[in-house]
């Protein structure tokens, strides 16, 4: 589909793709081989940016012979820089030769100790190695240096996630909720978390947490239905009177807006063929939904 | 007043040879900068204090978001008396004359100051006292020292412009055209360069000595006390959400 894109065209396509770090390994490799590659000269001066740009996508697509193809002019242009040290780890990476990798990472690290780059490369070898605990404790010297990298926040957080160490996951995600503290889905994400762990202390957290997310975002169907989860734990829980209470109405809210949420998608369904049984149907939900509060009320006393 | 008839001789040797100097001096001033201009070195303990210094105020701000004890623990972290980073992470305090700061210093009057006084000097001197141009609308008495450096004449309407003022006008007014010609973020530009000079001196001054830094946001922490949103999110769900449930049940 990029066979008739001119040159220039393709230029600004790639450039813009790399100002919005946009990952299209597919397209930029594509893009490269229908219009590009036979006029690499006439690039001028973002010639050799391009070059990286479509070195990287190529070992997304583990296209080696052209990532080597890439990397071999990059070399020859810059023998020295560190930057182009670093895509020959990643191409070392991808030929899963990772001691080699190591070896010119750990000289990038003794040139520039400030290179984050390349000490997020190392953890991300040894995720790849499958040595998360390594990689945990590597990730966590780095953020000892760099402490306001969200990113490598983050990261952590799924590595722990992936060992199952809840509680140090839900640090690591509380402070990538500092650097973003808007975002509905890092609270329903500390929610999740919070609520896994377990315990009336943390599900109380978790509703909270769940609320938030569903106050930014009324939206968002897994905090609804985390918010409901949590407040009927809860309400059938040996929490004061006035909590059970208070948790039980936020549970009837919840469940009736997520009710909204999934009848509209299915009203907007059914409103081609039918709009009488619509409303009929909208009514028999509102009733099931009141029989299962029945329940609940039911189980509470 | 009489119209005055200026000799074409003039524009010839004296309007348009100081467009053309000035505008090849910021030519050569672009490329000048960059063959001398070197990247700046980070040490690592600079970057961990200025990441942490990030941290910490991120803290201030968001940790309403956090549970109280999320919030304590990470204060703790920062300024407990004993172990925190603020207290326990001495900086020897920045030394201002170490020889990069120095070069740095001579680079940027080199590459600023000395050809603004040396340029600037030589064309008073060469062409002093020419009246090279009208500006084509009227202006009042005071814009008499603004365009008519050089030509102190009582009786000369305000819009003429001598040469000595024409230099000043190209000198800031070129900025476009270098834009035009060298691109965006180009050196050439005096006036550009003035400013980072003072913001360098206003703002600058603050991580090159971490100690105090350090302190003021460990005060800043100290003192901020936050209540966290947590506990009262649910009553704020509810609350502004009573209407529309009550709507959509007894519909």
């Amino acid at each position: 589909m990029y066979e008739d894109l001119s040159w220039s065209e393709a230029k600004d396509l790639l450039r813009k793709w790399r100002d919005d770090n946009e990952r299209k390994s597919d397209e930029v490799v594509q893009i490269f081989e229908y219009c590009l590659a036979d006029k690499i000269k006439k690039l001028g001066t973002e010639r050799l940016i391009i070059l990286e740009q479509v070195f990287v996508a190529a070992l997304d697509c583990s296209r080696i012979k052209l990532a080597e193809d890439c990397i071999r002019v990059l070399i020859s242009e810059f023998p020295e820089s560190l930057r182009v040290m670093k895509l020959k780890a990643m191409l070392l990476e991808a030929l899963e030769r990772y001691d080699d990798a190591l070896d010119v990472l750990e000289s990038i690290i003794k040139k520039d100790e400030t290179n984050a780059a390349a000490r997020k490369r190392k953890v991300a070898i040894l995720k790849a190695k499958g040595q998360i605990s390594d990689a945990i404790k590597e990730l966590c010297d780095y953020l000892k240096k760099f402490m306001s990298d969200q990113e490598a926040w983050h990261e952590l957080c799924n590595l722990y996630l992936i060992e199952g160490d809840f509680t140090k996951a839900s640090f690591c995600m509380e402070e990538v909720l500092l650097h973003n503290p808007y975002s509905h889905l890092v609270h329903q994400r500390i929610g999740d978390i919070r609520y896994t762990i377990g315990g009336q202390e943390n599900i109380e957290i978790a509703k909270s947490y769940y609320a938030q997310a569903v106050k930014l975002n009324g939206n968002n169907l897994r905090a609804l239905y985390g918010l409901y989860l949590c407040c009927s734990h809860i309400a059938t829980s040996k929490a004061q009177v006035t909590k059970r209470k208070e948790a039980q109405k936020l549970a009837t809210w919840a469940m009736s807006k997520i009710f909204d949420i999934t009848n509209k998608s299915s009203k907007q369904q059914q409103k081609s063929s039918k709009t009488s049984t619509g409303n009929n149907k909208n009514s028999t939900d509102i009733e099931a939904l009141e029989a299962a509060f029945g329940n609940l009320d039911a189980k509470l006393n | 007043m009489a119209e005055l008839l200026i000799d074409p001789k003039i524009r010839g040797w004296v309007f348009l040879p100081i467009v053309v100097i000035t505008f090849l001096v910021g030519i050569i001033r672009h490329y000048v900068s960059i063959l001398i201009s070197s990247t700046k070195k980070v040490e690592l303990t600079q970057l961990q204090d200025s990441q942490a210094m990030i941290r910490a105020r991120l803290l201030r701000e968001n940790g309403k978001y956090l549970t109280p004890q999320s919030f304590a623990m990470r204060k703790h972290y920062f300024n407990n008396e004993e172990s925190g980073y603020f207290k326990t992470q001495k900086r020897p305090p920045a030394t201002p004359n170490s020889s990069a700061m120095l070069t740095d210093l001579v680079k940027g009057n080199f590459i600023n100051v000395l050809p603004m006084v040396v340029i600037g000097g030589w064309i008073n001197w060469m062409f002093s006292g020419f009246v090279t141009t009208k500006v084509p609308f009227p202006l009042t008495l005071r814009f008499k020292p603004m365009l008519q450096r050089g030509v102190e004449l009582q009786s000369l309407d305000a819009s003429w412009v001598s040469s000595a003022s024409w230099y000043f006008l190209n000198v800031f007014g070129l900025r476009n055209i270098y834009t035009l010609v060298l691109g965006e973020n180009n050196a050439a530009d005096q006036t550009q360069s003035m400013q980072d000079q003072m913001s360098l001196n206003a703002a600058g001054q603050m991580p090159q000595d971490p100690k105090a830094a350090f302190k003021s946001e460990w005060e800043a922490l100290e003192i901020c006390n936050v209540k966290s949103v947590l506990e009262t999110v649910c009553e704020d769900l509810l609350a502004s959400n009573n209407e529309p449930i009550s709507n959509n049940i007894h519909h």
